[in-house]
């Protein structure tokens, strides 16, 4: 029997109908770094994109934030939940959109994967503000992309995944076990690879390929750390699905370079679990 | 009449008092029956403390179910999710705070509630 070589670089360049990300989101993460940036240059930008102006409106209109009033204007949205809370939304829905409804076969598997994902992100979140990390929305978003070669798998790989699903059900390992034993590479490789086609900032990239050994990560080890702890708080949570029914080892690295007190570790997960309640609301 | 905290509030409940937010918006009238989404939209506004109408022992009594069957089964699909790693003291602690947070919100019985206290491994 002939065994291929693996490549992951060759399935990615394969995929040209690949996904990217909408240019308005870069620019609202910029504008909202700039400390000079007003309400209304802000609005500017949202007003340009028609659809993040209606989720915008929608969302500040929905039950979460409650207001009796309607509010029509983005600007009005802007003041009304902040900078921040722009940001993070904006960002948070338009990753969710790249990959949705595609495959309607998919589609209950795949927003576990999310669910999964969000856990994860809003544990970087929750930890990262504990470590009192200056990058907190960042932490957020790697949170959230730490698996997207996952999602890229199950998408554009259905042959290899739906064998990878097997192995896993069959031997109850983790998924990146069964990856290399299939593929010969994993999600971590697909996600970086996924994450350099976006040009994605460095520490991004890093992140997404090293979220399993974080020490490999370079300068960025601290934050493939967070993300480390924050996927094995959210499986033990129960957030989501992340493929399989097992929580990775613990790496001793990460977990010394973070410096948690052990007693810290119930207060954590369970600020975690209060605010993946709340951010949930906002994508359902 | 009874004072209730927002852990505390349960759909179904009905309002004593208007609920307002800190900038006084009305956001639930009186009279009206608490629904989950109301909850949430509380949650999110911050508000803390409702009158809701009833008695308080009564309001105890409902609680009451036991649930420790969920309890075990929770508890029984975490440890085999945390089996291959249960050596490692760290992940014992997450492997508890878990536990405790997955089954926070099921009632205890009357006896489950004697034995609550933290038990400690002393190995």
């Amino acid at each position: 029997m002939k065994k291929r070589i693996p490549d992951p670089k060759r399935i990615i360049d394969r995929i040209d109908d690949l996904p990217t990300l909408p240019r308005t989101v870069l620019k609202i993460t910029e504008l909202v770094n700039d400390p000079k940036s007003s309400a209304k240059d802000l609005a500017r930008v949202i007003t340009d994109d028609q659809i993040l102006t209606a989720r915008l409106l929608k969302l500040v209109n929905s039950s979460f934030y409650g207001i009796p009033q309607r509010i029509s204007t983005v600007t009005g949205a802007i003041v009304l939940i902040g900078f921040d809370a722009i940001r993070n939304l904006l960002l948070t829905t338009s990753v969710f959109d790249l990959f949705a409804d595609r495959n309607r076969k998919n589609q209950q598997k795949q927003e576990k994967f999310w669910d999964h994902s969000l856990g994860c992100a809003v544990g970087a979140k929750v930890i990262g503000n504990y470590l009192r990390h200056d990058s907190i929305e960042e932490l957020f978003v790697a949170g959230l992309l730490h698996d997207i070669g996952k999602i890229v798998e199950m998408m554009f790989q259905p042959a290899e995944f739906s064998k990878i699903v097997a192995v896993i059900s069959r031997e109850n390992i983790l998924m990146i076990a069964a990856e290399n034993k299939i593929m010969g590479y994993n999600h971590a490789e697909i996600g970086k690879l996924l994450a350099e086609k976006w040009n994605l900032p460095a520490k991004l990239v890093q992140i997404i390929a090293h979220h399993h050994q974080p020490k490999v990560a370079g300068s960025f080890a601290m934050e493939a750390a967070i993300v480390h702890l924050a996927d094995i708080f959210c499986r033990a949570l129960n957030m989501g699905f992340g493929g399989d029914n097992k929580i990775p080892p613990l790496d001793r690295f990460a977990w010394q370079s973070l410096k948690i007190q052990t007693s810290a570790i119930e207060s954590l997960m369970k600020t975690m679990q209060d605010e993946y309640g709340d951010i949930r609301l906002f994508i359902s | 009449m009874i004072r209730v905290n927002i852990v505390d509030l349960k759909p179904g409940m009905v309002l004593a008092q208007a609920v307002q937010n800190q900038q006084g918006v009305l956001l639930l009238d009186a009279g009206a029956k608490i629904s989950k989404k109301n909850i949430r939209i509380f949650k999110s506004w911050g508000v803390n403390e409702f009158t809701v109408e009833g008695e308080l022992n009564k309001l105890k009594a409902a609680g009451e179910t036991p649930a420790a069957e969920i309890r075990a089964a929770v508890k029984m699909a975490l440890k085999a999710k945390f089996s291959d790693v249960m050596d490692d003291p760290v992940m014992v602690e997450i492997f508890n705070a878990a536990s405790k947070q997955l089954t926070k919100d099921l009632p205890k019985s009357e006896h489950e509630k004697e034995n609550s206290r933290p038990k400690k491994n002393y190995r």
